[in-house]
């Protein structure tokens, strides 16, 4: 197991630096600088050099990037101090620190993510696992239905119709914010209620007929077969023999879902005007910020090579066939 | 510089509007149609184009004068969709800042609105708005008693002469020049390079502050807009010992009603009390609410919605600089109950289809295009009625000088564009001359602009080759000289209410460079001599010369088709009171808000 960790973090590691070396060169590739939207309406080329020299941008371009990649393992000093490590650069728009901007808009995305995953994950795969007990009842009907047609939806459609139905037509609830929940959790939980159901609806939809077929097809296993015909109970076998195979694909694809969620719900974000790390990563790319468009995209890279280990790692609780080796 | 298609107009410019402006919303709407709306504010448009006034020592005095009803207390949530690019005084050059600087920050001279359309220049932390001498080339200032920043130093002359000379350093680039300029040259930067940190600041013929108290500019030739010029949020006081360069800009320090409590760039910025400011000394703002919450990244469209519904916190909400979404105007002027919560006016942009003069040479194309544009289309897309009116010519109705029924090219008359004449004018021009690169933003607004452009120009016999440009960059390409373009769009507003604050940026020869916003490239020698003329001239006599460079522009060389001029609607919450349109920002007037309950 040690040994897995170990190579699986090593490949990690490398992917992330390769990561960051293609988002670092593409950007610099594209047509404008933000040097020169930084310029100003009087800008000579003396100012344009100025401030690419404040940027650093009038360094060769693998000296910008080896300071940028170093700056994560050592931190690095900028004319407003220095900037501990891990350091994602300064944001040539807002002169803040990347890291401290990421992890100020980091908790609303971990709200949303953890909120939507609750109940996607508890309504989705226990209507997928119920219909699939039930198959070719009413119940599996309903939830094959209902999920067909909820999968068919999408944020940017749901999200201002539950805007209009919830909060501007009714004024059953306020509009959503977010509110640490350190500081107010039924404040927290009201706030962002909307957006982490409307979330959940488009992956719950996904998640029942993943869960569904998962179940039938390893209710049809030989061993689950063989368990029944020993005359075990039906829930024993479902629990105990099934259930457990079954959620191999779930925490596959929901290891990618996460990942992907945590390293920003733009989509999500912009559609309820809240600010975690997808707004920040749209504000990064209009700005032509390349410090914080650099720092968010590792950042959800890391999270998506995190909980592909995790993955793994799940995989052999769960399904004791599986060897990490 | 009130470049409406600039990065910085993602937050449109700050208007200094002038007391011509409509003013339409000065007073409570009442609702009403479009076209009745739309009629009216052209009528007073037309019949208000006055001039601002100076103001003496008795109208600087202050408090400013109680708005009705007005009780203390609460916070009022500001939505607004994009972040604020600046936040130093000095840098400041965009509405959004500057409405918020009006908030934070206290200049010589202020603007004062008298909810009627009448607009003055008064002495902000100065007794009265200047006394001139030497024939407009010497400025004197006196600062008042008992001004002081939030930490409770007083602001002395020599923080005046800091914020000036602090114009004229590196770190400084993105606010107005015109009072660097008018004081050292086009090359001001040269004269303190380090912008007064050193031991070199700026000599006393040129700024003199003889005692703690007054403050004497010398020009070298009259500048008898100078108390407007000083009102600009940009020229606001920055007091000398707190200043920390380039970092002031996320955390300045206020010497206005309000102070930052806290700031997250391009997030939320708080702002609360500021106990050292002294009701007594101000004419112009009122100190009502406890405090404002501004919320960035709200959406437009979210923006609408919000105060349509209004509930919750949105009862206590306005639009900073944002306006009602184009697709929700009409569910705001068929509400009564919302469309009574609007503030409506002109804004004072006019927006143009620059030509490239480098590159499209023949007049009869410019003047059938000029002919042939269809402005009700575009305006169509900006709102209709609420977000636009059709311009027949290239001054604003906030301009001094507007003239309503000047329409050269039969504008008011053809707003969809007159084909037979235009088609008639292209007869015989060879077909390499009618193929034309048209530039527009790759934005939802810029792709309207293309598809109204483009069936226009088609339908009289125009060969459209459309090209898109990265909205974020669109000023930057289509600014310069040699772009491969040959007609785009732009609006330019006045920075306060004199054409030589539009006449002279974009129309001026001397001003054809990489970035200027002479996006037309118009080198034009009479009106060259005419903008020298004006600049030298009284305001009255100036009137009669600007105008002659107008019609001559538009009519001589025509650089641009007049397209439309833009409106603000603007919507707030049910318990906001003290709303008005300001006429000085085209926006919600924000020093005299209150909530009701």
């Amino acid at each position: 197991m040690f040994q897995f960790i170990l190579r699986r973090t090593a490949g990690a590691v490398i992917t992330l630096f390769l990561i960051g070396a293609a988002t670092f060169f593409l950007f610099v590739a594209a047509p404008s600088d933000y040097a020169s939207l930084a310029c100003g309406k009087d800008c000579s080329p003396a100012r344009l050099e100025d401030i690419r020299h404040a940027l650093g941008l009038d360094q060769p371009i693998a000296t910008q990037f080896w300071d940028f990649m170093s700056g994560i393992i050592v931190g690095r000093d900028f004319p407003d101090g220095h900037c501990a490590a891990p350091c994602l650069g300064q944001s040539f728009y807002s002169g803040d620190f990347v890291w401290d901007t990421i992890m100020d808009r980091f908790p609303l995305t971990v709200s949303l993510t953890i909120g939507s995953m609750v109940v996607f994950l508890v309504v989705g795969v226990g209507a997928g696992m119920l219909a699939a007990y039930k198959r070719g009842s009413t119940v599996d009907k309903v939830a094959t239905g209902a999920s067909m047609v909820l999968s068919s939806f999408q944020i940017y459609f749901l999200g201002p119709i539950a805007l209009t139905v919830l909060v501007y037509s009714t004024g059953w609830m306020e509009d959503p914010k977010y509110v640490p929940i350190t500081e107010d959790p039924v404040g927290w939980l009201v706030g962002l209620s909307i957006p982490m159901v409307v979330m959940a609806t488009i992956f719950t939809a996904q998640y029942t007929r993943m869960a569904r077929s998962s179940m039938i097809e390893q209710l049809q296993e030989e061993h689950v077969r063989t368990a029944r015909a020993k005359g075990m109970a039906q829930k024993y076998v479902f629990f105990r023999y099934a259930w457990r195979g079954s959620l191999i694909p779930i925490v596959t694809v929901l290891g990618i879902d996460v990942s992907a969620l945590l390293g920003g719900g733009v989509v999500t974000e912009l559609t309820f005007s809240l600010q975690g790390i997808g707004r920040l990563a749209v504000d990064g790319a209009q700005h032509k910020d390349l410090p914080l468009t650099m720092g968010v995209m590792l950042f959800g890279a890391f999270f998506i090579l995190i909980l592909n280990i995790l993955v793994d790692i799940v995989y052999a609780v769960v399904d004791p066939r599986v060897r990490l080796s | 510089m009130k470049s409406l298609n600039s990065r910085r107009t993602r937050a449109i410019v700050v208007a200094i509007a002038a007391g011509s402006l409509a003013l339409t919303g000065c007073s409570e709407n009442k609702g009403g149609s479009s076209d009745k709306d739309s009629k009216k504010d052209q009528k007073e448009a037309a019949v208000q184009s006055k001039a601002v006034t100076y103001g003496d020592a008795a109208a600087s005095t202050g408090p400013a004068e109680a708005v009705p009803g007005a009780k203390s207390g609460g916070t009022i949530q500001v939505y607004q969709e994009q972040g604020l690019t600046h936040l130093d005084p000095g840098q400041i050059y965009v509405s959004d800042a500057g409405q918020v600087a009006n908030l934070l920050f206290r200049g010589l001279t202020n603007f004062e609105e008298d909810g009627k359309g009448g607009v003055s220049v008064v002495g902000d932390l100065a007794t009265d708005s200047g006394k001139s001498s030497d024939g407009g080339k010497t400025w004197t200032f006196t600062l008042k008693d008992g001004v002081k920043d939030e930490n409770g130093t007083a602001i002395t002359s020599a923080d005046v002469r800091h914020t000036v000379e602090r114009q004229y350093a590196s770190f400084i680039f993105d606010g107005p020049t015109y009072l660097q300029t008018w004081l050292s040259g086009a090359k001001y930067r040269e004269a303190l390079p380090d912008g007064g940190f050193g031991k070199k600041h700026l000599p006393d013929d040129v700024l003199e502050t003889p005692d703690a108290k007054t403050v004497i500019f010398h020009f070298k030739t009259p500048q008898t807009d100078l108390p407007q010029t000083l009102a600009m949020p940009g020229y606001t006081i920055v007091p000398e010992k707190t200043d920390t360069k380039a970092k002031y800009d996320k955390a300045p320090v206020s010497t206005g009603p309000y102070k930052i409590a806290e700031y997250k760039v391009g997030k939320t910025l708080k702002l609360v009390k500021n106990e050292n400011w002294d009701a007594k000394t101000d004419s112009v703002r009122q100190q009502y609410v406890d405090g404002f919450n501004f919320d960035f990244g709200v959406t437009e469209s979210t923006q609408t919605s919000r105060l349509i519904a209004d509930q919750g916190d949105s009862k206590n909400a306005i639009q900073l600089t944002g306006s009602v979404e184009a697709t929700k105007i009409q569910d705001v002027i068929k509400n009564a109950s919302v469309n009574k919560r609007t503030i409506k006016g002109y804004q004072p942009y006019v927006m143009a289809l620059n030509f490239n003069l480098d590159r499209v040479k023949n007049k009869k194309v410019r003047e059938a295009i000029a002919y042939g544009v269809n402005s009700k289309s575009l305006i169509a897309g900006e709102g209709g009625a609420y977000g636009g009116d059709v311009a027949p010519n290239l001054f604003a109705p906030t301009l001094p000088g507007y003239e309503a029924t000047y329409d050269p090219y039969g504008r008011l008359k053809n707003p969809s564009g007159n084909v037979a004449k235009a088609k008639e004018l292209l007869k015989g021009v060879p077909a390499a001359e009618k193929k034309l690169v048209f530039a527009y933003s790759n934005n939802e607004q810029g792709q309207k602009r293309k598809v109204a452009i483009e069936d226009a120009l088609t339908k009289i016999g125009i060969d459209v080759v459309s090209k898109e440009v990265d909205a974020a960059s669109y000023s930057e390409q289509v600014g310069k000289l040699d772009n491969p373009y040959d007609m785009y769009i732009n609006g330019w507003g006045q920075d306060w209410p004199s054409p030589a604050t539009v006449v002279t940026p974009i129309y001026d020869g001397d001003q054809v460079a990489d970035g200027s916003p002479n996006y037309s490239h118009m080198n034009d020698p009479q009106v060259q001599k005419l903008i020298k003329k004006a600049l030298t001239q009284e305001p009255t006599e100036a009137a009669a010369t600007w105008k002659e460079a107008h019609h001559y522009t538009l009519e001589k060389v025509l650089p641009g088709a007049p397209l439309w001029y833009t409106k603000q609607f603007q919507l707030y919450g049910s318990n906001i009171g003290g709303a008005r349109y300001s006429t000085e920002s085209s926006y919600i007037d924000v020093t005299r808000l209150f909530l009701k309950s």
